[in-house]
């Protein structure tokens, strides 16, 4: 497998709504500020990967068909990822599995979504009609004939995980916490949706129920519009794009998937109700292929639907143990980010989780959602010099699909071309 | 619970044909049209058939695998993906299950659920015997009243109920508690809809706590007292609007009567004679709490207030809303 890097990337601003740009627009803009960050024109890009989730929000079949000319990429061989909540991560694994084969010298990752153009007119609002159509992710026979919709499914596996390992996850002054440390790093996002916010743990605690006892209305992430893109290139092609932009390369160390059974079950190859299984998986083959342990990783930006399901994730991913991801709070896993300059790395054991204030106070376009969340980390990996990262998605009914990738800061450009990092 | 031969949309889904003007973040005439993405199926159940036609029949199948002895419910294929896609062959199951994990309730549902909420959705053990079986995906009801948490709990024993009308769907059946029927009702096979009571739940007993007397008689002060800005506040009149209700409260520390009319709120501090329908908590410091900006759609949420059906629960958030719109109009005369 050949090295991989990232080279660039770009992000919308995150908006509950933006009526002043179609999903064309908001595709183009993300498209102009990648490449304008790698100091590239659209001649350069081999190839490119869509991320978009769902076809009912864009009101189009094939979304990405009307994309390719707008954003320059006319007559290059592009495609399109949508695996739910983890349509990131899967698309930037595809664009990196490209550069990797030596199929591509740089490849072009672009995600996003038109998520509030959804409307109920019962109502007269939003929400109910984009809930709708997330709920048309289950199926048509058993599960969404119920009245499936996200929430409650990512709360079946909370209630599924507190069942088995009670007394963590249910402390909602403990999740209240960490929405405030969130909302923090948030405000420091500036193309983050609730950057202007300030939400306490004691608004938190004092918001409305969305499902009891693992969610209140505070606790849960948002509907975004917007898009991201990720440039991938070669080695080679790498090391010419760092000295443009006198930025190091961001390396490519590890990536890791699973996706588990649609059903849930006992024994076999169900989907158990406690865990995420998709979560383990998926961050243990990251690890793996890039040589690293969850110890060595200082910086995380993982999916966060939901708070109770990310202190969930950090213990499937293995930073906290199932059963003590409190521990995130209680022994401070989880690094202030009042308690450092913006660019200081956090202190030894502890992690510096979404800075850019996650899915919740950041943004959550989802099918680009990933690409913003490793727009964060290489922007913080970089003015922090922290050598290693993880970006985490998922998605799918009951999070059945999980995605990580390691990612570890390169050298500043114009040092010996042999030395990469050598972290692990 | 009935199976009324109705449309699949009906008209309130629905817009005008037009284009309109939406304002934005940013300055400028920004435009929306109304349009749809609706598509018709006559979705087909192919392998599935057999599984929903048995639902027809009243009986509950799955498919087992003589190699590794799973039972798949539903019987979602017959070929074990485990064993190499080996033949399955059709087992009927037992109307008893046990829950496998506590249940989440959907208070905010999709646009298509809207009029049921909030209701309670789970995973179904059947086949408990089997090493390795799959859950049913499964709606969840109770006969004590709304659902709320405690009652489906991990490995909670439920009864299958069968409506009486069927059509070949999921939805032609439900789970209730065990706990919850008459001994006479536990082993009938089928159970229908109708040999159940959900229209007039029993209040859940609560004995009267003298010393909650007092948290009774502010809870009542601080209601009127909110009540008595209402005339003042165009916001709660507006909540109010057009809506009568007689509300029978019950708590440990006595009774009390909410009634809506007239755009207002009066409170009597006893319980009415033909309520429209009777709540009950415990500590009537729930209602404290509302009117100091608490909310008891929050209290229904957790339990701590009972409530006998969805109709009284659509009514809460209106109710929650009232300390908010006098706060407001108070701030505004300001
Ligand atoms: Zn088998």
């Amino acid at each position: 497998m050949n090295k991989v890097a990232i080279v660039g990337a770009g992000i919308t601003e995150c908006r509950g709504r933006w009526v002043e740009a179609t999903y064309w627009e908001l595709f183009q803009q993300a498209t102009r500020r990648t490449l304008e960050d790698a100091k590239m024109t659209a001649d350069e890009v081999d190839s490119v990967v869509y991320g978009i989730y769902n076809d009912i929000f864009e009101h189009q079949a094939i979304p990405e068909s009307t994309l390719t000319g707008l954003i320059g990429m006319a007559n290059k061989p592009g495609v399109r990822i949508t695996t739910g909540g983890a349509t990131g991560l899967y698309a930037m694994r595809a664009a990196i599995q490209e550069v990797a084969a030596g199929m591509a010298d740089c490849v072009l990752c672009i995600g996003g979504e038109k998520a509030t153009d959804c409307f109920d007119p019962q109502s007269r609002t939003a929400t109910p009609m984009v809930i709708d159509t997330i709920a048309k992710s289950w199926d048509p026979f058993f599960e969404y004939p119920l009245g499936a919709t996200a929430s409650d499914s990512y709360m079946q596996l909370c209630m599924g995980y507190d069942d088995e390992y009670p007394g963590d996850i249910g402390d909602s002054l403990v999740r209240a916490k960490i929405i405030e440390m969130l909302c923090r790093q948030g405000n420091k996002n500036p193309f983050g949706q609730r950057r202007d916010e300030k939400v306490t743990a004691e608004q938190v605690l004092a918001s409305r129920w969305i499902i009891a006892p693992f969610l209140r209305l505070l606790e849960a992430c948002m509907y975004t519009e917007g898009a991201a893109g990720v440039l991938f290139a070669s080695e080679k092609k790498a090391r010419e794009i760092s000295e443009r932009t006198g930025v190091p390369p961001i390396w490519v160390k590890g990536v890791g998937a699973a996706n588990e059974s649609y059903s849930p079950g006992r024994g076999g190859n169900y989907k158990p109700l406690s865990r995420i299984v998709s979560d383990h998986l998926a961050a243990e083959r990251a690890y793996a292929m890039a040589g690293v342990r969850p110890s060595d990783i200082q910086l995380v930006e993982l999916h966060d639907a939901f708070v109770a399901q990310l202190m969930i994730t950090m213990g499937e991913m293995g930073f906290v143990p199932l059963g003590r991801t409190r521990n995130l709070v209680d022994e401070g896993v989880m690094a202030d980010i009042r308690e450092l300059r913006d660019d200081q790395p956090p202190p030894r054991g502890k992690v510096l989780i979404n800075p850019s204030g996650g899915l919740i106070f950041g943004g959550h376009f989802v099918g680009g959602s990933n690409m913003f969340s490793m727009w964060s980390a290489r922007r913080e990996m970089v003015r922090r010099q922290i050598p290693l990262a993880l970006i985490h998605g998922t998605g799918a009914i009951n999070a059945v699909y999980g995605g990580a990738i390691v990612i570890e800061l390169g050298d500043d450009p114009g040092k010996s071309p042999t030395g990469d990092g050598g972290a692990q | 619970m009935s199976s009324e031969r109705e449309s699949i949309l009906s008209n309130v889904w629905n817009l005008p044909r037009e284009v309109s003007e939406v304002a934005g973040k940013d300055p400028g005439t920004w435009l929306q049209f109304n349009t749809h993405m609706v598509t018709f199926y006559q979705q087909t159940y192919g392998e599935l058939s057999r599984f929903f036609l048995a639902l027809k029949s009243c009986r509950l199948i799955g498919s087992h695998c003589k190699k590794c002895q799973q039972v798949m419910v539903p019987a979602a294929t017959w070929h074990c993906p485990n064993c190499n896609f080996a033949e399955m062959e059709e087992i009927e199951l037992p109307h008893r299950g046990v829950l496998a994990a506590r249940a989440p309730i959907t208070i905010f549902p999709s646009a298509s659920f809207i009029d049921e909420a909030p209701f309670c959705r789970g995973y179904v053990d059947v086949a408990t015997d089997a090493p390795i079986a799959s859950f049913l995906p499964s709606r969840l009801m109770t006969t004590t009243g709304l659902p709320r948490p405690g009652i489906f709990v991990k490995g909670t024993e439920l009864k299958l109920v069968f409506e009486d009308q069927r059509m070949g769907r999921i939805r032609d059946i439900f789970w209730v508690p065990v706990k919850e029927l008459p001994s006479h009702l536990v082993d009938k096979k089928p159970l229908f809809a109708s040999d159940l009571n959900f229209s007039s739940p029993p209040m859940p007993a609560i004995a009267r706590d003298p010393a909650l007397e007092g948290a009774l008689r502010k809870a009542i002060e601080a209601m009127r007292s909110m009540a008595e800005q209402i005339p003042r506040s165009p916001r709660a009149q507006k909540d109010l609007a057009g809506r009568t209700h007689t509300i029978s409260v019950r708590t440990a520390g006595g009774e009390l009567t909410l009634i809506v009319a007239g755009s207002g709120l009066r409170i009597e501090d006893e319980p009415a004679k033909s309520p429209d329908f009777a709540m009950a908590t415990r500590d009537p410091a729930v209602f404290t709490r509302w009117v100091g900006d608490g909310s008891l759609t929050d209290a229904a949420v957790e339990g701590t207030l009972w409530l006998p059906h969805r109709a009284a629960f659509a009514v809460l958030p209106i109710l929650d809303r009232l300390p908010r719109s006098i706060r407001r109009d108070v701030r505004d005369r300001k």
